[in-house]
């Protein structure tokens, strides 16, 4: 009994870890994100130094760097191997830009910047290129939603095994159920016993379940190990903290003392209508 | 100390178990429900020991009117009742000690009270020697006696047994009921259904029950 409770509570609470463990790994990923900011192409060369100067004023940036657009130009040509490009073109269709280098990931700070360039004069387009790592943020977002309805799910999945292993108890103890209602136990009298075996359930069932993924994350961080040359760099799980672990017990403790009351007043209703 | 006025009790339209009844009975009192089979004397003494609620009627216990009385308090009035039952409900999972404290562990009596007061009780119907014996060994009379040691552990005002010497022979039976009399001389007020009145050397109250109907009659013999 104790065991299927760990293990029900085992499978949302892995892919908690999973993604808890996914979401550590992606901010401490040494990415820096970029913006690009184009340049109108009617611009003066003393716009542009001072823009240049006001990007390197603000302490979010950690680089700048210049490209006229002559030199994009020329890179562009050379890239698509089109020496005859320029000749349906007349003019340089490229703007000048700076290729900025920030030192900050926060989506909030990094927006407020692009507003505030934008907003220059002589700016024409700000382009943010932080797109992978939001998406994976977005990514581990949805997982944690899913997770958690899957919990819920499970949730709902441990009151039912619970309730009616209680129910069934109660079945066992009729009789002395029976007994004691005829000679005054009181209804809180009879279930107490039932609702702190459902509690205990809960709290063995947790205890189970931290077991369970202590020897999970073991295994895998010892196959993680032996393919760390393969991988090029180790891989290591962590396990849940203490309080995480006290409160996944928690909860499953209020699950088994939901389902164990709700059992054994069901159970004692049915007992009552016998006589 | 319990006033039935007028009480009727049925479990289905047409089927009457009782009808009108009315009576009173005193503190310390000996009283006798008869009648024959299927005449609703289990029935009224479930209406006495409160398990059963009548159809219409009024039932005064101890100045309370039950009907006024809300199912969080049942427990507790059921409490003052010591009840025997005609089929024991023993639990046979349990040893005779651990049969009759059970009513002390539902008052929440410490276990120094139990240990003392289950002796006490074990040894006023002859079981003491039986205390960690399991019921199922025990003989009719043996488990009706220790019946009666679980009703009276907790020092009731009122024992009501129905039929406890239903299935027992002449011998038994005589030993049970004196153990009744003894309980009724020291102040209880005993209430037992059974077929007909014994000869018994007290003075008693009987309620004859005809059809579901009180054919009352006061039977004192020997004062």
């Amino acid at each position: 009994m104790i065991a299927v409770i760990g293990i029900t509570l085992c499978l949302p609470a892995t892919g908690f870890l999973l993604v808890k463990n996914a979401s550590q790994l992606s901010s401490k990923i040494e990415y820096d994100a970029q913006i690009s900011v184009f340049l109108s192409k009617d611009i003066s060369d003393d716009q542009i130094e001072f823009i240049g100067s006001t990007l390197k004023q603000s302490n979010l940036v950690k680089n700048l760097h210049f490209e006229p657009k002559l030199k994009a130009w020329e890179k562009l040509q050379t890239k698509l191997k089109l020496n005859s490009l320029d000749a349906g073109i007349s003019e340089n269709p490229l703007p000048d830009a700076f290729f900025v280098t920030l030192n900050s990931l926060d989506t909030a700070v990094i927006e407020s910047l692009h507003d505030d360039i934008q907003n220059l004069e002589g700016v024409n387009e700000v382009i943010i290129d932080s797109g992978w790592i939001k998406k994976l943020r977005s990514i581990l977002y949805l997982i944690k939603v899913a997770l958690f309805v899957l919990a819920t799910l499970l949730a709902i999945v441990l009151i039912v095994v619970i309730g009616n292993t209680i129910r069934l108890q109660t079945l066992t103890y009729q009789n002395e159920i029976e007994l004691s209602r005829l000679i005054g136990a009181t209804d809180s009298f009879i279930q107490r016993p039932f609702i702190y075996t459902g509690i205990f359930y809960g709290l063995g069932g947790s205890l189970v379940n931290a077991g369970l993924l202590t020897v999970i994350i073991e295994i895998f961080n010892r196959i993680a190990y032996k393919f760390e040359h393969i991988l090029g760099g180790s891989i290591v799980l962590y396990n849940l903290s203490l309080n995480e672990y006290l409160l996944l017990a928690a909860l499953s403790m209020i699950i088994g003392l939901f389902a164990s009351y709700y059992a054994a007043s069901q159970s004692l209703k049915k007992i009552k209508k016998n006589f | 100390m319990i006033k039935f006025s007028n009480i009727f009790k049925s479990f289905s339209p047409a089927n009457e178990v009782l009808q009108n009844i009315s009576f009173e009975i005193n503190s310390g009192e000996l009283i006798f429900v008869t009648g024959s089979s299927g005449a609703g004397k289990s029935t009224l003494i479930k209406l006495i020991s409160a398990l059963e609620k009548p159809t219409s009627g009024e039932i005064i216990f101890e100045d309370q009117n039950l009907s006024d009385l809300s199912n969080i308090d049942m427990p507790y009035l059921r409490r003052k009742f010591g009840m025997i039952f005609q089929d024991h409900k023993l639990l046979f999972d349990r040893n005779c000690f651990e049969n009759v404290a059970l009513p002390l562990s539902i008052n929440d009596t410490t276990s120094v009270d139990i240990n003392r007061r289950v002796r006490a009780a074990l040894n006023k119907v002859g079981l003491l020697d039986k205390e960690k014996v399991m019921p199922i060994t025990l003989s009719g009379g043996e488990q009706q006696r220790l019946a009666i040691a679980r009703a009276i552990v907790s020092r009731p005002s009122i024992l009501i047994a129905d039929e406890p010497t239903g299935n027992l022979d002449k011998k038994y039976a005589d030993d049970i009921m004196n153990i009744f009399y003894s309980f009724q001389q020291v102040g209880v007020t005993v209430i037992i259904s059974s077929h007909e009145a014994p000869q018994s050397p007290i003075k008693f109250k009987e309620l004859h029950l005809i059809n579901g109907e009180l054919g009352n009659k006061d039977v004192p013999l020997l004062s």
